[in-house]
């Protein structure tokens, strides 16, 4: 099976965490596609995100070697069985690729001509999106089965952004779902999905996201050898046409969904948020 | 072209009479032109407030209560160029819920005289046929009745009844309702001379809801009867990509002013007559302008059929309208994707509001953003001011409602 990652920047926690996990359980990549790490766009992004402390902080952590291999620590703890080797923890794709032997490419957009060449000449039968730009069609095919993407939540209830959090608001159960990416939000056939039992010792949005990110790494490992070994097929999710698509959440919203969280509550009744 | 240029050149010469202006106006074009230049709009745009929606709910009736002017009237628009404007009929009059709503939720009782004076100024205005004239109120005025200025008026003297009592606000209410319902053509729209540029125009829906609410306070049927008919009409116009056709501007753009008045008054009118198919309508197109707005953090200020395309500046009154729209929404189908569209859409326009600078400017809504797009151009428009009040206090009333069921 030949794979490739799809990666918002070469600093990528997830990114590395997916690549090296793949790699771990026999299906290393055969190349990685990634943004820039300074590209402008995701640089305020994560501002916007995170807030200017966090992000500055996490420049820190990433770029200054020193300081980066001093801590050896992951913003995401629960990546770190992913990220961990022989040598301390992966904090590039660069350090993946060196381990694992797989050319790491960087492009402006995964859309452009020279990204769908790259992709051309990998001839890939799957890969693995791990952040990046809204992926056009013609990216799509390219993998000879699809481009596979983590959401986390249950499909097709909760689709787009701030999933977990509005799977607590909604009074969605929380959950993990591995589906090939279309031409819509989070609208392609589902390949593996799974409750997520967790939450309750999670004591924060942060810490119950950064759980669910670590178990659809799992998931999507999964997924990946399901595919391989012909165990897992593609179901088409129901209920196409109703817009279930979220957006980012508001901070008093996150306030409310934290409420929860902490309360235990994760079938609330107070809100719905159908299409 | 000639009047466009008369109107150009008048608004230069009032900087020639106040040439005190020339700072505010040079430092509000600074400030958008960076603004503009640098901002990056991302996916976590306005997820964060930074301005309390109390400050920016004061600043916003701090205006509105600077425009009252000497007769009760409140001035269209304050401009960079030639400072307040003469009383303008039709906002006045649906400024006035706005003014009682604050003062309930202020006890801020200088926002409630103002309502009770301009409306006893419109009341001075109501021609003999009973309805009220359009246009501003300068140099004697435009005494022809307007259909739509009519029913913005009869929002203010509903609410004005219903806060006072006092019946002679109710019957001139009810003539002014009877003159919209005689004039009605037989299909519900309005046209003929006293529409706007004589044809009929689907974001009169907003006169419907006012013809709404009357029926309400006054329990006469009629005009509930009138204002369905006229719905009716609207809801034959809606398409299936959710754009409502029928604005029916001649020379103007279909500013997202417009296209939020028909959704607005859809909407607000199918509430209040419990009509499913208006309530869905509305929902239909709000939810396409909402997914706009979530996926590029601002709406155009224009648009074209179908929600095609359009021009790229903002016009702030209309996304101040979607606030209110969407807040409703969240009311009435409690999809808290409404709110949350809504939260943000909030924290956009109390980010763009000026809460510093002299009278006319400080937490004045501008026409456009920036100051020198096509809708109201280097104005701080008083409708502007009144929808974002309205959305601002929605915001305090839902917020404090959600977050006390959820602490619950």
């Amino acid at each position: 099976m030949r794979v490739v990652i799809l990666c918002s920047s070469p600093y990528s926690e997830t990114g590395c965490a997916v690549a090296a996990r793949l790699a771990q359980v026999g299906y290393a990549p055969v190349g990685a596609l990634t943004l820039p790490s300074w590209d402008r766009k995701t640089l305020l992004r994560k501002i916007g995100q995170w807030g200017l402390r966090h992000s500055l902080h996490y420049a820190v952590a990433k770029l200054v070697p020193g300081k980066a291999a001093n801590r050896q620590q992951v913003l995401n703890p629960y990546l770190e069985r992913s990220l961990r080797h022989d040598g301390g923890i992966f904090r590039s794709l660069q350090e993946v690729s060196r381990a694992f032997g797989f050319p790491v490419m960087t492009c402006g957009d995964q859309n452009s001509p020279g990204a769908v060449a790259q992709l051309k000449q990998w001839s890939p039968d799957l890969a693995i999106f791990t952040g990046g730009n809204i992926l056009r069609d013609e990216v799509l095919k390219i993998p000879r089965l699809g481009v596979v993407n983590s959401h986390l939540a249950l499909l097709p209830e909760i689709r787009g952004m701030s999933s977990p959090e509005w799977s607590l608001l909604c009074g969605v159960p929380l959950g993990i779902t591995i589906h090939f990416m279309d031409r819509g939000i989070d609208t392609g056939p589902v390949l593996l999905y799974r409750e997520f039992a967790g939450a309750g010792d999670c004591d924060s949005l942060t810490d119950l996201r950064n759980r669910m990110i670590s178990e659809g790494i799992e998931l999507i490992a999964e997924a990946v050898a399901g595919l391989d070994r012909g165990t897992v097929s593609a179901v088409p999710q129901a209920d196409r046409e109703t817009d279930r698509q979220f957006f980012v959440m508001h901070e008093r919203l996150k306030a409310a969904a934290m409420r929860r969280l902490k309360k235990g509550e994760f079938n609330p009744v107070a809100g719905r948020c159908d299409g | 072209m000639a009047t466009t240029t008369i109107r150009v050149l008048s608004e230069v010469a009032g900087l020639l009479r106040a040439p005190q202006r020339v700072v505010p106006l040079f430092m509000k074009l600074a400030s958008d032109d960076l603004r503009t230049t640098f901002e990056h709009r991302h996916l976590y745009s306005y997820a964060t407030t930074i301005i309390p929606a109390a400050d920016a709910l004061q600043s916003v009736v701090g205006w509105i209560l600077d425009a009252q002017r000497p007769d009760g009237g409140i001035a269209a628009y304050y401009s960079l160029l030639t400072g307040y404007s003469d009383s303008y009929p039709e906002v006045t009059g649906y400024i006035i819920p706005t003014l009682y709503d604050f003062d309930r939720m202020a006890g801020d009782t200088a926002a409630r005289s103002a309502a009770e004076r301009a409306t006893r100024w419109l009341l001075s205005l109501q021609l003999q046929s009973s309805a009220f004239p359009g246009g501003l109120r300068s140099r004697g005025g435009d005494a022809r009745p307007s259909v739509f200025n009519t029913g913005q008026v009869l929002q203010g003297l509903v609410r004005a009844h219903a806060e006072t009592r006092n019946a002679e606000i109710l019957e001139r209410a009810v003539a002014a309702g009877d003159w919209l319902a005689a004039i009605q053509q037989g299909d519900g729209s309005w046209t003929g001379a006293a529409a706007y540029q004589g044809t009929a125009h689907t974001y009169y829906s907003m006169v419907s809801w006012a013809l709404a609410q009357l029926a309400d306070e006054s329990g006469d049927q009629r005009h509930g009867a009138a204002a369905d008919k006229n719905i009716d009409w609207v809801l034959t116009h809606v398409q299936p990509s959710g754009w409502i056709k029928g604005i029916n501007l001649h020379g103007h753009p279909a500013y997202l002013h417009f296209v939020a008045y028909v959704i607005q008054g859809i909407l607000e009118c199918g509430i209040l007559r419990r009509r499913d198919d208006a309530i869905q309508a509305a929902a239909k197109s709000a939810w396409v302008v909402l997914r706009k707005f979530e996926t590029h953090k601002r709406l155009l200020g224009t648009y074209q059929a179908d929600f095609k395309s359009g021009q790229k500046f903002s016009c702030l009154t209309g996304n101040a309208q979607m606030s209110c729209v969407w807040w409703r929404l969240f009311e009435v189908t409690s999809d808290l994707r409404f709110l949350n569209a809504a939260l943000k859409m909030n924290e956009m326009l109390k980010q763009l509001l000026p809460l510093k600078g002299r009278r006319g400017v400080l937490g004045g809504v501008a026409g456009s953003y920036p100051i020198w797009g096509r809708y109201q151009p280097m104005r701080f428009i008083s409708w502007g001011c009144k929808f974002l009040a309205d959305a601002l206090m929605m915001e305090q009333r839902l917020m404090r409602n959600f977050e006390a069921s959820e602490c619950a």
